[in-house]
């Protein structure tokens, strides 16, 4: 039976640097990832990373910027704690190899991003994921661990109260097996799939959550689902904050560059939610193209500047929109981007299960609150990586040997073998797409008591049919089908923890805008949502937000 | 941003091996407005024809590198392989698995080999303890340093190149177009201690089984020019060490052949390449090839106008372009 000190799932920028810092402590670490780490999604983060090492920038001016942008929902000491570490971890990825863009002088260039005070986003072209994620990975490469990739996770294995390793998947021999483990790490990325318009890659379908989440881990604030203001109309493709941070503008059918009316004082450069919220607005009073959507013009920033900071812009709208941005506008309309919640999680990537650590977008500590400012999420992954990976290892080493059972295996595949001995039933794609119809419906930029009420009822008949599904593919070599329908089953319980935490909660808070409840409500809702899994669903409770110095104001840009 | 559907006929390749006995070719038939890309295609035969079909994908924007696959002969990334430009022109869509690669199952590869021979590069920062890291800071790097690592950065590790590289078909050993771009990026970058040890390692380690071909530079789907990069690599090789290998041997002596009679002396060539020794092996070839083409033991002379070739030498020797000239 294969063992392990430290079993890290997901092999993006958070697992990578947890994986590093666990075999910087001395301990035998396995990184677990369902495609190749360099495939991972963190390397299609293309604006930025955030670190106030600017002369006329401040660290307290990021802290500041940051509980702003999170709508005072996010913990401040993490995020005091986090825009301290944001210089030294760039530096340190940049000793790693990172390629960043430089200034004249030969230091760090920086770009202004939305939310933020000064331009504080340092940057690699407009593949600033892609950059951190080669030098990473080649940096990891330098020292002793197990890789095992394109493995599945199906399960979390809990004995005696405490995280004892993982249930997973080989994809290219087809055979499930128990890995023992002292500790693991959840570094599995977002869920954003639960959506069908997406900016999110195939593989962001929140495995290591939902394992977690079945197992009696508490998810944190899941109901606050970021939708990027600019992604490609029909395809969901990203088109990078960094559009606008090099003076990129928004305007409406009527040549209206409209932002001002949102955002007086920032204009294109206002917060994601503020942004998103003025392109829906817009196109439903009736200023949009046909169709709906709004125009991103770079074309007066000239050929030169756009195609050397914006080259994968380019490439983008020039090959998946047949657009090019150097003489035409972009068309673009909002798209579902980023989870805010996640497993819950103290500064050091703790959860509520011992022996259970997160990290990255899988994780929420909180530092993002109810809306994530652009250029914090790279630098999230890198910062809290490097501390789950030190709690991990230092829990490892005084942890006790993992027990586990051959029996125990039967047991926890048993309903997913079910799936492939099935003679009738629904492919999972099926279910899939229903699902991904149901939240971009009821559970969008929007909500409301009846669309809200509309989604729980529909995601939960879905959640039924699954154990009504099957696997037509018998194959034992790379069954996309049986992927496919282990992602959908862990898909389906996250997406009701969204519906059911954004019902809950009666005020509009960052991201979480509700109809019927337009207004910020301090005085009862300034508080993080828990849930953990009953018999019938969630159960939600509440934790109070941590304060340090920021008093909560009404937030204008 | 509507437009009209055509019909389109995909011929996918379909096998398992160890189960199948051999490969064949399934036949898909879907209305699909013309701008689809590959992948979408796939993902809808998978969803509503044939969900056992097998596919390696994952961010459907040119930027993980996963679902590399030979469409219509070509090495591509099928979520940016438009169905429309590949109908028009071959009236179906031929959807097979990288080459180089052993296959996995239908369109998946065995990527062990590719990812070895990346690793055999030594694709980190090589650092000397004398040469320490500034504490606390960045190392500074011009933006013209920057530009020293031309494309290479945007590198996704498809294997698209390593597909189309008939140098790996033929030996193994060739580390491939990807790593030896990755090896390019490591020699440039000035935090990296290694550049010599580098160059002089991959003289020996398969830089110069490169065939010049420049199909790898044609199949990257991100313009990273492997093939110009490798070009960089030998230069600065020969630069560093001189020419000590059978393949810069041969470029240094096709470069003085032209330049000092205007034409090339394949006899003269095979010696500085070879030695006397080494080019007394080759003789089975030399005869077969003086059959064919007798007037390669005429004596050597000077073509008319050489000094015209010299001139271009020179300016080449300035860095000058082909338009510079007179």
């Amino acid at each position: 039976m294969l063992k392990h000190e430290v079993v890290v799932v997901g092999a993006g920028l958070a697992g990578q640097r947890a994986a590093l810092a666990a075999v910087e402590a001395g301990r035998d670490v396995a990184l677990f990832s369902k495609i190749h780490p360099l495939r991972s999604h963190s390397g299609a983060a293309q604006g930025g990373i955030n670190a106030a090492v600017g002369k006329e920038d401040s660290v307290d001016t990021h802290i500041y910027d940051t509980v702003k942008g999170s709508d005072y929902l996010g913990d401040q000491d993490a995020i005091e704690f986090f825009c301290r570490e944001a210089g030294p971890t760039v530096v340190q990825m940049e000793h790693f190899g990172t390629i960043f863009n430089r200034g004249a002088d030969g230091s760090l260039a920086r770009r202004p991003f939305g939310g933020a005070g000064f331009p504080r986003t340092i940057y690699a072209a407009d593949r600033t994921g892609l950059a951190l994620l080669q030098a990473l990975w080649e940096r990891l490469g330098t020292e002793r661990f197990a890789l095992y990739d394109e493995w599945d996770l199906t399960s979390l294995i809990v004995r005696d109260g405490r995280v004892q390793g993982i249930v997973a998947f080989d994809r290219r021999k087809g055979d499930f097996a128990q890995i023992g483990a002292k500790a693991v790490v959840m570094a599995t990325g977002p869920f954003g799939r639960v959506y069908g318009r997406t900016t999110n890659a195939h593989s962001c379908t929140g495995d290591g959550v939902a394992a977690a989440y079945a197992v009696g881990a508490a998810l944190k604030d899941m109901e606050f689902v970021q939708f990027h203001p600019t992604a490609l109309v029909e395809s969901g493709i990203l088109i990078t904050e960094g559009a606008r941070g090099e003076g990129g503008i928004l305007k409406n059918a009527l040549g209206e560059r409209f932002m001002g009316k949102y955002a007086p004082h920032v204009f294109d450069l206002a917060s994601r939610d503020v942004v998103s919220r003025a392109i829906v607005t817009e196109v439903l009073e009736g200023r949009g193209f046909p169709g709906g959507y709004v125009h991103l013009e770079l074309m007066h920033l000239g050929k030169e500047k756009v195609e050397s900071r914006l080259h994968e812009i380019c490439d983008f709208a020039r090959n998946f929109a047949g657009i090019d941005p150097v003489t035409q506008p972009i068309p673009v309309f909002p798209a579902q981007h980023y989870m805010m919640g996640g497993i819950g999680t103290d500064i050091h990537g703790a959860t509520s299960l011992p022996g259970l650590f997160a990290a990255g977008e899988a994780a929420c500590v909180s530092i993002h609150g109810a809306n994530r400012l652009g250029g914090n999420s790279l630098l999230e992954t890198l910062v809290f990586g490097k501390e789950a990976g030190i709690a991990a290892a230092a829990y490892a080493a005084s942890a006790p040997a993992p027990v586990l059972a051959e029996g125990d295996l039967d047991v926890a595949t048993a309903p997913i073998r079910a799936w492939s001995n099935r003679t009738d039933g629904e492919d999972p794609s099926a279910l899939r797409t229903e699902m991904q119809r149901v939240m971009d419906q009821y559970v969008g930029i929007y909500r409301n008591e009846a669309d809200l009420l509309e989604g729980v009822r529909r995601i939960r008949e879905l959640k039924k049919r699954l154990t009504q599904i099957r696997v037509v593919d018998r194959s034992k070599v790379y069954n996309v089908n049986l992927t496919d329908a282990l992602e959908v089953g862990h898909m389906l319980h996250l997406a009701e923890v969204i519906v059911v935490g954004a019902y809950a909660r009666t005020e509009s808070r960052g991201a979480h805008a509700r109809r019927d409840y337009p207004a910020r409500d301090d005085a009862r809702w300034m508080k993080h949502t828990l849930a953990v899994r009953g018999a019938d669903g969630p159960q939600l409770s509440y934790s109070p937000v941590a304060y340090t110095r920021w008093e909560p104001k009404e937030r204008v840009y | 941003m509507s437009e009209g559907t055509v019909k389109a006929t995909f011929d996918i390749y379909r096998f398992e091996p160890g189960v199948d006995s051999a490969p064949r070719y399934d036949r898909y038939v879907l209305d699909l407005p013309p701008h689809t890309p590959v992948l979408t295609a796939l993902l809808k035969i998978r969803a509503e024809v044939d969900p056992s079909l097998s596919v390696r994908y994952s961010c459907r924007s040119a930027i993980c590198g996963s679902c590399a696959m030979q469409i219509n002969s070509k090495s591509r990334l099928a979520c940016e392989a438009a169905i429309g430009p590949e109908l028009a022109r071959d009236g179906r869509i031929v959807i097979e698995p990288m080459r180089n690669q052993p296959v996995l199952r239908d369109l998946v590869v065995d990527q062990e080999s590719f990812w070895r021979n990346y690793g055999k590069i030594q694709p980190h920062l090589i650092l000397d303890p004398r040469h320490p890291m500034p504490e606390g800071r960045e190392n500074p790097m011009t933006p013209a340093e920057v530009d020293r690592f031309k494309e290479t950065p945007r590198c996704i590790a498809c294997a698209a190149c390593y597909s189309a590289c008939p140098a790996v078909e033929a030996d193994p050993e060739f580390p491939g177009p990807m790593a030896l771009a990755k090896l390019y990026r490591f020699v440039v970058d000035p935090r990296d201690q290694g550049h010599q040890d580098r160059l002089v390692r991959i003289q020996t380690e398969g830089l110069w089984l490169c065939l010049r071909c420049h199909l790898c530079t044609e199949a990257c789907p991100k313009d990273v020019r492997p093939s110009e990069r490798i070009r960089d690599l030998k230069e600065m090789a020969i630069a560093a060490q001189g020419a000590t290998e059978h393949g810069s041997k041969h470029a240094v002596g096709f470069k003085d052949n032209i330049r000092d009679r205007g034409l090339l002396n394949e006899m003269k060539l095979a010696r500085q390449t070879m030695g006397v020794v080494g080019t007394v092996g080759q003789l089975p070839q030399g005869l077969k090839i003086w059959r064919k083409k007798p007037e390669i033991l005429r004596a050597p002379h000077v073509i008319e106008g050489q000094e015209q070739v010299e001139k271009i030498y020179e300016a080449l020797d300035d860095h000058k372009t082909p338009e510079d000239l007179p």
